[in-house]
């Protein structure tokens, strides 16, 4: 059936660069205050969010379509580094958080099964942040994922230093 | 199924026919659809006809690009939101940490 054949892992990488310290990217992020005003596409309203942000905790959110259609988003969580990183599973739920076949709502989901979501918190130093979603990521690589922005700040640090020494 | 059904209306049988599961199974499966009003199932003499709601098929493009398409367009909508928790903070005096 259609939402059985995608059985090859294809990776989703979406970036942001936001003008905002990392703390409040990271706020708006994991307080369901601000998650229901930004949660889902465009013209997608969220009426309702219930957040148990912690690891084997779970965020429940109703997004509502412009015709007035409500889906229903459970993710869960199995990983938190604070204001760096969020490992997390997503899926179509019903309004009680319990996973549900996509398809029953006619809706061709790209998600692998077993696949998590990664999403990376990077302080840009300049009160700008930049975040990265990366979707359906197995988690042997989920894990590791986070490496990279450390590296990228071990970096920036090495520039600043050999900057302030090149003066 | 779906991508069968987005051909035009097929029966019970002929959509049972291209799948190595039984006829019971794909029974439910159309069921659900049903509930969800994606599909329309008709009788026609002894044979059950499915066809598509042409508004679910719209919604089905809606959503071919979802995963992505949701996490854009989430961002865009961030933006704005972070936006102005910024102003709110800069406003109260900027106050860190919970």
């Amino acid at each position: 059936m259609a939402e059985n054949t995608a059985n090859e892992t294809e990776r989703m990488v979406v970036t942001r660069v936001f003008d905002a310290p990392r703390e409040l990217v990271w706020k708006a992020w994991t307080d369901p205050k601000y998650v229901m005003q930004w949660w889902g596409p465009k013209g997608f309203t969220a009426p309702y969010c219930e957040m148990d942000f912690r690891v084997g905790g779970k965020l429940l959110c109703c997004m509502k379509a412009p015709d007035g259609q409500e889906f229903w988003n459970a993710v869960e969580y199995h990983e938190i580094v604070p204001y760096e990183k969020i490992v997390s599973l997503m899926y179509f739920s019903d309004s009680k958080g319990n996973k549900i076949d996509p398809a029953q709502l006619g809706i061709e989901h790209e998600s692998v099964d077993g696949a998590y979501d990664v999403t990376l918190f990077e302080d840009l130093g300049n009160g700008q942040t930049k975040l990265t979603f990366i979707g359906n990521e197995p988690m042997e690589s989920a894990k590791n994922s986070g490496q990279l922005e450390g590296w990228n700040q071990i970096l920036d640090k090495i520039a600043a230093v050999v900057e302030a020494l090149a003066k | 199924m779906i991508e069968r059904l987005s051909q035009g209306p097929v029966s019970v049988r002929g959509l049972t026919e291209p799948f190595a599961v039984s006829q019971q199974m794909i029974s439910k499966h159309i069921a659900c659809l049903v509930r969800a009003r994606i599909v329309i199932k008709t009788k026609r003499g002894r044979e059950s006809i499915c066809r598509l709601r042409p508004e679910a098929i719209k919604t089905v493009s809606d959503w071919a690009i979802s995963y992505r398409q949701f996490w854009e367009e989430s961002f865009d909508k961030l933006d704005v939101v972070v936006k102005q928790m910024k102003k709110e903070e800069s406003r109260d005096g900027r106050k860190h940490g919970e």
